[in-house]
């Protein structure tokens, strides 16, 4: 077991439900091998989310939280913002500016 | 005829948009009523029975033209607004400042320049047609306003309206009754027993709003929108037939139809393929399906059968 990992990781592609069972099953086995985990998520060639992704993000914080982790997101646009903030999942993501801020968990959050 | 009042809506389009990412259309209204037709009441209330509205994307002879008809059929002072402000104007004043004044045109400003509001004679009109409509140097007696005025050119100048109505900082006052201190719900309008209002707030006609529902920070809701379960609205204004999704968190926002505009960060969407916002379409007097949504959401509106129940 590690102490407070770090994985950065990008979003899969939102139709190919192969690829998202792929990546849950991946984000499951990191957060289940570690303690606090904190995984990040760098949305920045994302110019808008949509509801599937956000539902994913969401997925991982409930796998995250069993570990008593975290789930970041960086770069997000201001469309994404925007979507994280109306679907309420900005309230349990941690937003950051970029993966090095989340990486470093400074407090300077975007949103 | 004493006086006619010729009214050019701003933004070329009375019904649509104006272009650009900022969803600001001139028709939107302010708790209940638009500021043009708000404009077109002022002027009914000066006892001015004569009143034309032209598109100002339309050209400018065309307007130019209606007031040279104007004046030779013997109509004495035209009013011209060309509408890009909110003002509280007392035109009865302004008329008697006219009278006194030494030239055919008086010209109306406030402290950061002119609103669009002159007021002509006949004389003037028949004189010079074309100076009259573009010569912004043409002699004139200038009225200086110091009251309440609002330029209406963006989003963000209509949610200020929209505020300052519901605080009382001007003189607007929302249509319908007030429920509660600073709480507006037209009689027509549906709510649920567990819908939740911050004061101020308002709730045009025909709007339905589901259990769970927050309304805060001079959040406005006109007519006949539906706010499903659970949804928050702060510092937003819901625009007529629109629909929003359950459990959204709305804020520093003004909905219309499938598109939103978040001022926090100057950016506008459209979600009706993401399902979170829709168009309700308008009853159709034959009888057809009266909701019709552009995304997959099942809420038929002629379920409404409350009235104004106090939340």
């Amino acid at each position: 077991m590690t102490a407070s990992p770090v994985a950065v990781k990008h979003l899969p592609e939102v139709n190919d439900s192969a690829a998202q069972r792929s990546f849950l099953r991946e984000i499951k086995e990191f957060v289940e091998g570690s303690r606090q985990p904190r995984l990040i998520f760098d949305l920045s060639s994302i110019p808008q989310i949509n509801p599937e992704s956000i539902d994913l993000l969401l997925e991982c914080v409930d796998h995250a939280e069993r570990s008593d982790g975290e789930v970041c997101v960086t770069g997000a646009s201001r469309e994404t913002e925007v979507l994280l903030e109306l679907t309420q999942a900005s309230s349990v993501l941690n937003i950051f500016p970029t993966v090095l801020e989340a990486a470093n968990g400074s407090p300077s959050q975007a949103a | 005829m004493e006086m006619g009042a010729l009214v050019v809506a701003a933004g070329g389009d009375l019904n649509g948009a104006s272009p650009g990412s900022s969803l600001w259309a001139p028709a939107w209204p302010v708790l209940g009523q638009s500021v043009l037709e708000r404009w077109i009441r002022m002027v009914q209330g000066l006892g001015v029975g004569l009143v034309s509205v032209v598109d100002r994307a339309e050209q400018p002879s065309k307007r130019i033209h209606t007031m040279v008809e104007w004046a030779r059929e013997g109509v004495e002072r035209i009013l011209l607004i060309v509408l890009g402000s909110y003002a509280e104007i007392d035109l009865g004043d302004l008329v008697r400042f006219h009278y006194q004044g030494q030239h055919g045109v008086t010209r109306v400003f406030d402290q950061e320049g002119p609103l669009g509001i002159s007021l002509l004679d006949r004389d003037s009109v028949l004189v010079d047609t074309e100076r009259v409509a573009s010569e912004p140097y043409r002699p004139s007696s200038r009225y200086d306003f110091l009251g309440y005025v609002i330029r209406l050119s963006s989003t963000v100048s209509y949610r200020r309206l929209v505020e300052d109505a519901l605080q009382g900082r001007c003189a607007i006052r929302p249509s319908g009754i007030q429920a509660r201190e600073n709480v507006w719900i037209d009689p027509s309008a549906w709510l649920d027993a567990h819908v939740k209002i911050e004061a101020p707030g308002y709730i045009g006609p025909g709007a339905k709003v589901r259990a769970g529902v927050t309304i805060r920070g001079c959040s406005s809701i006109e007519r006949d929108c539906e706010i499903d379960l659970g949804t928050t609205l702060d510092h937003t204004s819901i625009l007529p037939n629109t629909y929003v999704a359950p459990g959204l968190y709305v804020r520093e926002s003004v909905v219309d139809g499938t598109r939103l505009e978040n001022l926090a960060r100057s950016v506008a969407l459209d979600l009706g393929a993401a399902g979170l916002l829709a168009r309700i379409s308008k009853p159709q007097p034959n009888g057809a399906k009266p909701l019709n949504l552009s995304a997959a959401v099942d809420l038929p509106l002629s379920d409404v059968d409350g009235h104004g129940e106090d939340p």
